[in-house]
């Protein structure tokens, strides 16, 4: 298959990009977050940039490794490292919730020896979000104080007179309409006839988290016209997988799969559909915070919510239909408890429906190649 | 099979752990002159009565009800019920059953689950994969770490087992007491509907009141070990974690405590130490080997090296108000539960954590820090560097870190542990 060559795709394959010293230009600020559970429309609504922090490139982590022991998350470890040797000195502000063990911790070890640096004069402020583990009413109240409070913070932090409800409807409206796009996009892949492939789909969706989203939504559009007017894919033998588990912020480890010869026609991550399958709605004249929170709390969770397994079960079920999967790839990086045990229960009940797995562990960064490789391929011809 | 058969075979790793736990009594009280290891005469004297009771009301058919190790178990005497602890059941197992319990793991490994999750569910979880553990309930908090997330699920959705959970917020704050408070009230209330009971709390006021008593007596025996040398044996470190989460508002528990003050008392007026003489002083911050439990036996006789507490014996909290109404109960109780071990450092950020580290190392005079990071402890490891540069820049004192898993040899085993504490323990002198 070949590569979708584009400028905005480019953007996947670094951390700053043209938009951010755009933006910064002006002297707007970069707030960066770890986990999509945190509330982009209201950064957003503050004029702030929500920056999804990745590691993407990251070949080794040997500054990390000095502060986080070797049973913790590579990708974790590779963000930390990256941010040790600078690579993250653009940010003006620090957003972190408990998602996992891994990344709550950077709360911590950003303020510590990232921006406590000798080299690093400038004040960051730092912002955490304690978000429930259930998915209950009384959880849903709890996150929405905790994100009622964030808006305060941000306001005292960033000098904002009022985050007001006209910004916050603006910010929905502008949100809602990218994720609405990334769908049209993720319809083209999943079609019989698709249009891209897994690893053009995780560009898109990378690029699209690193950059404001009213020109995300530009970008979106030219994207989707010019996806529309490409020629089907050859798909020749490839099989259709679908792609679940830890984050992925690299093509090389989708495309190592594709090359084994496989399509990655859906995914189950949170550089993917994980995280534009729900809009916010407004209903009964609730306050648009209020909306923004019950869309977080409510959607296809990740395996940090405890007692929603069920639910992300249905949705592969439902995926694997409607974009025809003929096998399921499942995949963790090593030491990610969370995926690694919601995999486990994945792989029983997904043979259970007699179908095809492989369920398996990978570091962030791309070593242990041929293993992979050998596994990933006699998976395929096992189906 | 009738009845009784059937309820016999819910608990069965009660049940090894309950043999095993006696033979081990036994040999220390044949064996042993009688002042040896006292900690451990008493301690599994308290637990294997308590474990006892609990086997025979299984038998009598009540419902048998795990629990996360972190919901401190005095709470679940509201109920006539089998309270069985998940995560204490393997490493108590894997200390004092011969052999351990190394074939659960692997089963449990060869379903799925990843190697790197922690052992203490993972036994258990094996156990019940092998359909040893038939649980009528499950309850568990949110808390303290991805592990209990990840791992919990497997007994709802593969065993079908109910699961009440308790959401604990990732946050040391007022409101999280609060909320958490309402969390354990709901999640009582629950459970009782789950194995068709009422919360008694007249009961669990009884039970409370005994852990308050408890508390007063565990303060003073941590107020004693600052003492040099210290007047308590480093097994006790061990037996009081199975004390603290096996049978807390059991009048075992408070006998156990009562007689260790007893001991330390003397000991501590005589400038008396367990093992002869106490050549340096350690503090853990995390845990002890739990599947080599006679290494704390060897530091002491081998090395004069006092561990004087792991992460099991240095959270405490205030005593629960229980002369007030339920809403100031359940109150106490949330803050209990939420500094309970590796809790409260969890839901904490990471200066509090060092700050009271730093001070326990002066308070207690401790020559140096072992560390040990679990394998599975993600939680837990950003930390050590951290702590490390804090102990060396204000107090001056090396930290030792060894990597380990708790319940499994076979990563780091005893041998390596006494290999690299030994020649830690020549860098002090």
């Amino acid at each position: 298959m070949s590569q979708f060559s584009d400028s905005f795709l480019d953007i996947s394959d670094s951390i700053k990009n043209p938009y951010i010293e755009d933006w910064q230009k002006n002297g707007k600020k970069v707030v960066g977050f770890y986990c999509t559970y945190i509330p982009e429309e209201l950064l957003h609504a503050a004029n702030l940039l929500p920056f999804r922090i990745r590691a993407t490139g990251t070949k080794d982590t040997d500054l990390g490794d000095i502060y986080m022991v070797r049973f913790t998350c590579s990708f974790v470890r590779a963000t930390l490292d990256l941010a040790l040797k600078g690579g993250y000195d653009f940010l003006d502000g620090f957003l972190v919730c408990n998602s996992c063990d891994h990344s709550r911790r950077m709360f911590e070890l950003f303020d510590l020896k990232v921006f406590n640096r000798e080299d690093f004069k400038k004040d960051v402020p730092r912002f955490y979000l304690a978000l429930p583990h259930v998915i209950t009413n009384e959880g849903f109240e709890w996150y929405r104080k905790e994100v009622e409070e964030l808006k305060a913070e941000l306001e005292k932090n960033y000098q904002i007179e009022e985050i007001t409800e006209q910004n916050l409807l603006e910010s929905i409206e502008i949100y809602n309409e990218n994720r609405k796009l990334l769908r049209e996009i993720h319809d083209l892949r999943i079609s019989d006839s698709p249009k891209l492939t897994g690893s053009e789909s995780l560009q898109i969706n990378m690029a699209n988290s690193s950059i404001p989203k009213d020109i995300g939504n530009k970008e979106l559009k030219r994207i989707l016209h010019k996806l529309k007017e490409r020629e089907t894919l050859n798909l020749d033998n490839k099989k259709r997988v679908l792609l679940v588990g830890s984050v992925v912020d690299n093509i090389d480890f989708t495309q190592l799969i594709e090359n084994a010869g496989a399509f990655i026609a859906s995914d189950c991550l949170c550089f993917g559909t994980r995280n534009y399958m729900d809009d916010v709605k407004i209903v009964n004249n609730e306050d648009p915070l209020t909306s923004i929170t019950r869309r977080l709390y409510f959607r296809l969770s990740c395996p940090r919510m405890m007692d929603d397994h069920e639910r992300r079960l249905d949705f592969l079920i439902n995926e694997i239909q409607n974009a025809k999967i003929e096998g399921v790839i499942l995949q963790r990086i090593n030491n990610c408890d969370l995926h690694g045990c919601d995999n486990m229960l994945f792989t029983h009940e997904l043979k259970e429906l007699n179908i095809p797995v492989l369920n398996m562990d990978r570091e962030f960064y791309q070593t242990d190649t041929s293993r992979l490789q050998t596994r990933i391929e006699a998976f395929l011809e096992m189906i | 099979m009738n009845n009784k058969t059937a309820n016999n075979e819910k608990i069965i790793p009660y049940k090894m752990l309950l043999n095993a736990l006696s033979t081990t009594k036994e040999l220390v009280e044949r064996i042993l002159p009688e002042e040896g290891i006292p900690s451990l005469r008493f301690g599994l004297k308290a637990i294997e009565s308590v474990i006892s009771k609990y086997i025979e009301k299984a038998n009598e058919g009540l419902p048998v009800v795990g629990y996360h190790f972190s919901l401190p178990a005095e709470y679940l005497k509201c109920f006539d019920c089998v309270p069985v602890c998940v995560e204490g059941t393997s490493y108590f197992l894997s200390a004092f059953l011969e052999g351990g319990i190394e074939n659960y793991y692997d089963l449990m490994n060869n379903w799925g689950h990843p190697f790197h999750t922690c052992s203490s569910q993972k036994g258990s979880m094996g156990m019940t994969l092998d359909n040893l553990f038939k649980f009528d309930a499950l309850i568990c908090p949110t808390a303290p770490c991805d592990c209990t997330i990840a791992s919990y699920p497997f007994f709802k959705y593969n065993e079908k087992f109910p699961l009440v959970l308790m959401d604990l917020p990732y946050l040391h704050e007022e409101k999280s007491f609060q909320y958490y408070a309402e969390q354990l009230e709901l999640g009582l209330i629950n459970l009782g509907k789950v194995i068709g009971q009422e919360p008694d709390f007249k009961k669990l006021k009884e039970a409370i009141e005994i852990e308050n008593q408890v508390n007063k007596v565990k303060l003073e025996i941590f107020d004693l070990i600052k003492a040099n040398p210290s007047p308590i044996e480093n097994m006790f470190n061990a037996v009081s974690s199975g004390c603290t989460i096996f049978i807390p508002g059991t009048l075992e528990n408070l006998s156990f405590y009562n007689k260790m003050l007893e001991i330390a008392k003397e000991r501590y007026k005589k400038k008396e130490h367990y093992g002869g003489e106490e050549t340096f002083r350690s503090i853990w911050p995390y845990m002890i080997t739990f599947f080599s439990v006679d290494l704390l036996e060897w530091l002491d006789r081998n090395l004069g090296l006092s561990v004087l507490f792991d992460i099991f014996n240095y959270n405490f909290s205030d005593p629960i108000n229980t002369k007030s109404d339920l809403g100031a109960m359940f109150y106490g109780m949330a803050k209990k539960g939420m500094s309970f071990p590796m809790v409260r450092q969890s839901t904490e950020f990471f200066d509090p954590f060092i700050d009271y580290c730093v001070n326990f190392a002066r308070e207690f005079s401790a020559d140096c820090f072992i560390y040990t990071q679990s394998i599975a402890c993600k939680q837990f490891g950003s930390v050590p560097q951290l702590l490390r540069e804090a102990l060396k820049d204000e107090v001056g004192i090396p930290m030792l870190l060894i990597e380990f898993d708790a319940g499994d040899a076979r990563m780091t085993s005893l041998k390596t542990f006494k290999d690299k504490i030994g020649i830690f323990v020549q860098t002090l002198s």
